[in-house]
């Protein structure tokens, strides 16, 4: 049977950042930068990890042979990112685990190994990348992860790819400069059209047997503004870029901007369309998927872009970017640690959020010996149950605001799951009027503690509404 | 069954340093002054004393671990000391150690002495840490109003009170602190708070404002315990005794299980249903004369007058309001100012509170003297309301 695309999941974090609120701070200045549209701008306790593990969760039904994480901004660099997804997500350790970076094109380029192996495998692509105060790319960036399943059937075939490589060095990041440094802008958007995306379209569709006209969805994720539009011209498309979408809205997503393109494509796209996807980076990737069915997940796309929390203040996008560093005082200066030898033992059961039932029926997290269950008295080994999927409710709140949090205040309480679980946990995504007892809250995978001094972070999930209010319009 | 100790141990001597923010000493400094006032209360001479439990929670600032900071500080003569910790119960928990050694027999006198030094910690509110063991990895460490706060909300939706009548309630637990700790010379903060203030102050945890907390201090209190035979040959001819002593923990039941309510302690029902029984007591709400309680929040006691049995469920937030718990109420609750006016060196907390009731027992209380005192009970909540361990312990006279 031929291989596709069966399912895809999108993840952006709830703040979206107005451009043009925070534009108008810079005014004094004359730098250049976006007005326009909105920047997804990830919490304090999230990464490229908990992105990505939020973008695929719902793809995991069934254990793939293998998953594959691109990302240019993972946190660890000797440790793998796909690693710890696989544990957040509950999958056997028997499933291969690949990690790619160093490039914006590492996603597709993943997507494209899966679609011409014979597997079954997860694609994800995180970002959550560090900008510099004042730089054009700190409002053109945004925080976010798209995940793409391929398997046999689906109902997007690859009919034909070409790639390029091509080391045009439009902008770098790199460990003595890890902002982007981003190179005259006509000169990328010139090479990029007539040395890579143009040919690579065109081959690509050549071995599709189409012409480039017959694209009826692309999702190009650009160097720079005004790139497919160029493009498009030279190849006679006419086809609108889902990218663009992505970039009003959430902002240039890095490794996951083509696969998020890509679910808005397919959503748009009906059976017998060619649909065209492009990576870039260090050269190009280009794709041409012909719809022949429907894809599971990706309406989900277009919501989660219109949802979120409007955010203006410039201190506060500054301080979640990481590019101010304020003084919290004494408090913020207690670090926590964690072990290995302890996350041998329960780090598994831990950061895929496994609690126990026990003999009479109630769930616990964590698990232990003797059953908290005061109807049982003797210790016995209990069934593994994952929360990290279920809803609960909040049995008690507070917003605390004495205690530290790089974004306060700290929501934390009990929530109580329908199967007898009850566990104290950390809220996030706060409402407007705040979090009540009796709200219904799902769980989400967050950074849990982070030690700067050592370099390290745990993860854990946290308590966050059901759903997201309706962003409106910039 | 075991009969309990009830007047078995009588309290011969006790002393309770200044608290405050005491930047003139170390924990050192502030064991010598509660112990110099105890040795001298009783009337003996540090050399009688045969063992010694001191009760420090937060080994890390400024005291250190095992017996050795005591018994270097106060110079004991080689005798057993024994390091207890059992967060904000660790002062009760010191007194019972003393008492208990006492009552067995194995020594004829013992100290029981609490002490935290806090204040080195350079900012307000307890201080934490970590060291990665597996709690770390996932739960949250919320601060303690943090913690305490959470009762508010589930006490409002279980007994379906108006958030802002509980708030009224909570400050008046405050405010009337306050009034009694203008007459507390060791108390750390001593000026009354009108109740606008305390209703208007900047919130900590919601619903919980600054004056619906505690202050951390520094502080030191102590107790010299021995046989009632023993007091009466040193001059106490009705000593002050211990009636109960009582500790209840918990066991995960309310964070993991789902059948709390969050709206009270059962810790505190469970300790001081004990103690009730230990002591005789079949009425408390008749028979118990004052409190001193784990205040270390406004809402804290306004769930302990519930869960001690002095008001009926859903009740506590009218009889806080109709003046029950006031100084010149039925059951006087505070009468020193507690941890609202004296701040909460946690390993000294339930020495002040025994301080204070001795005190009132022998009409000793100066301006705060609760005319007869029969029966005095004090109340220490250690941990979070869901993850707690509760302290009884009952005072009186042996006749």
């Amino acid at each position: 049977m031929q291989i596709g695309i069966t399912a895809m999941g999108a993840y952006l974090p709830a703040l979206r950042v107005d451009r043009k609120a925070i534009a108008r701070e810079y005014s004094w200045s004359g730098l250049g930068m976006p007005r326009g549209g909105f920047r997804a701008l990830a919490g304090w306790d999230e990464d490229s990890l908990t992105m990505a593990v939020e973008a695929a969760r719902g793809l995991v039904q069934t254990a793939p042979e293998s998953l594959r994480i691109a990302s240019t901004s993972a946190y660890y660099t000797e440790r793998s990112q796909s690693a710890i997804a696989l544990d957040a997500l509950a999958l056997p350790r028997t499933v291969r685990t690949v990690d790619f970076g160093n490039s914006r094109r590492a996603a597709t380029t993943a997507m494209l190994d899966a679609l011409l192996g014979t597997g079954d495998q997860i694609v994800v692509a995180s970002e959550k990348r560090l900008t510099q105060a004042g730089s054009a790319a700190q409002l053109a960036y945004g925080d976010g992860a798209a995940a793409v399943r391929i398997g046999e059937g689906g109902g997007a075939r690859l009919a034909g790819f070409a790639s390029v490589t091509h080391d045009l060095v439009d902008r770098y990041a790199s460990q003595d400069h890890p902002t982007p440094y981003a190179y005259e802008e006509r000169f990328v958007r010139d090479v990029a059209v007539a040395e890579l995306i143009v040919p690579a379209i065109r081959d690509a569709c050549e071995e599709a047997g189409i012409e480039p006209g017959h694209l009826t969805h692309v999702a190009v994720a650009e160097p720079v503004g005004g790139t497919w539009a160029a493009a498009a011209r030279q190849l006679k498309v006419a086809a609108p870029n889902h990218c663009q979408s992505v970039s009003d809205g959430a902002g240039d997503l890095g490794t996951a901007m083509p696969l998020y393109g890509l679910g808005l494509a397919l959503a748009a796209a009906a059976v017998g369309d060619y649909v065209l996807v492009v990576g870039f980076g260090s050269g190009v990737d280009a794709l041409v998927f012909e719809v022949t069915g429907e894809v599971e997940g990706v309406a989900g796309f277009a919501e989660v872009l219109a949802q979120g929390f409007r955010l203006t203040s410039p201190t506060r996008f500054l301080n979640l970017s990481g590019a101010l560093s304020l003084d919290w005082g004494m408090r913020a200066e207690f670090q926590q640690k964690s072990q290995a030898t302890v996350l041998e033992r329960v780090g598994r059961d831990t950061i895929g959020f496994i609690g126990g039932r026990d003999s009479g029926g109630n769930v616990q997290f964590p698990k232990s010996a003797y059953p908290v269950n005061p109807a049982l008295s003797a210790p016995e080994v209990l069934e593994d149950v994952r929360l990290a999927d279920l809803e609960a409710k909040i049995v008690s709140i507070t917003a605390d605001r004495l205690n530290f949090t790089p974004d306060p205040p700290f929501d934390f309480g009990l929530v109580q799951f329908d199967n007898g679980a009850r566990v104290l946990m950390e809220m996030v995504d706060r409402p407007e009027q705040g979090f009540a007892v009796g709200d219904r809250v799902r769980m989400r995978l967050r950074i849990k503690s982070q030690n700067r001094e050592l370099g390290t972070r745990t993860y854990f999930w946290k308590a966050a509404p059901l759903a997201r209010p309706t962003l409106g319009d910039a | 069954m075991a009969s309990g100790f009830r007047d078995k141990v009588a309290i011969v001597g006790m002393g309770c340093s200044r608290f405050g923010e005491r930047w003139d000493l170390g924990a050192d400094g502030l064991m010598v002054e509660a112990f110099g006032e105890a040795l001298a209360d009783a009337g003996i001479a540090r050399e009688q004393i045969e063992a010694a439990w001191v009760g420090n929670a937060l080994d890390d600032i400024n005291v250190g671990n095992s017996a050795l900071p005591a018994a270097h500080a106060l110079r004991l003569q080689r005798v057993p000391v024994t390091r207890v910790e059992n967060m904000c119960a660790t002062g009760t928990e010191a007194l019972r150690g003393a008492a208990y050694a006492v009552a067995s027999g194995a020594v004829d006198i013992a100290l029981a002495i609490g002490v935290e030094k806090l204040k080195d910690t350079g900012y307000g509110g307890l201080p934490l840490k970590t060291k990665g063991v597996q709690n770390d990895l996932w739960m949250p460490y919320g601060s303690a109003p943090g913690t305490f706060a959470q009762l508010a909300g589930a006490y409002a939706a279980r007994h379906g009170i108006d958030a802002g009548d509980l708030k009224r309630a909570m400050a008046h637990v405050s405010w009337k602190s306050h009034q009694n700790g203008v007459h507390s010379p060791k108390a750390h903060m001593r000026k009354a708070v009108e109740m606008d203030k305390i209703l208007n102050a900047p919130m900590i945890a919601d619903p919980l404002g600054l004056f619906d907390c505690c202050g951390v201090s520094d502080g030191a209190a102590c107790a010299i315990v021995t046989t009632p035979d023993i007091a009466r040959g040193l001059g106490k001819a009705n000593p002050v005794t211990i009636k109960a002593i009582q500790l209840s923990a918990s066991n995960g039941w309310e964070m993991q299980y789902g059948e709390w309510d969050g709206a009270h302690v059962p810790n505190t029902r469970v300790a001081a249903g004990k103690a009730y029984a230990e002591a005789g007591i079949h009425d408390p709400k008749q028979s118990i004369d004052m409190t001193e309680v784990h205040d270390c929040f406004s809402i804290t006691e306004l769930v302990i007058m519930e869960d001690l049995g002095l008001s009926d469920e859903g009740r506590a937030p009218a009889d806080i309001l109709d003046g029950r718990y006031d100084r010149d109420g039925a059951i006087p609750c505070q009468l020193d100012g507690g941890l609202k006016c004296f701040g909460h060196p946690v390993g000294a907390s339930g020495l002040r509170m025994a301080y204070e009731v001795y005190n009132q027992l022998q009409g000793r209380a100066g301006e705060r003297q609760r005319g007869k005192v029969d029966f005095g009970l004090t109340h220490n909540l250690g941990g979070a309301p869901f993850n707690s361990v509760a302290a009884v312990a009952i005072l009186g006279r042996l006749n």
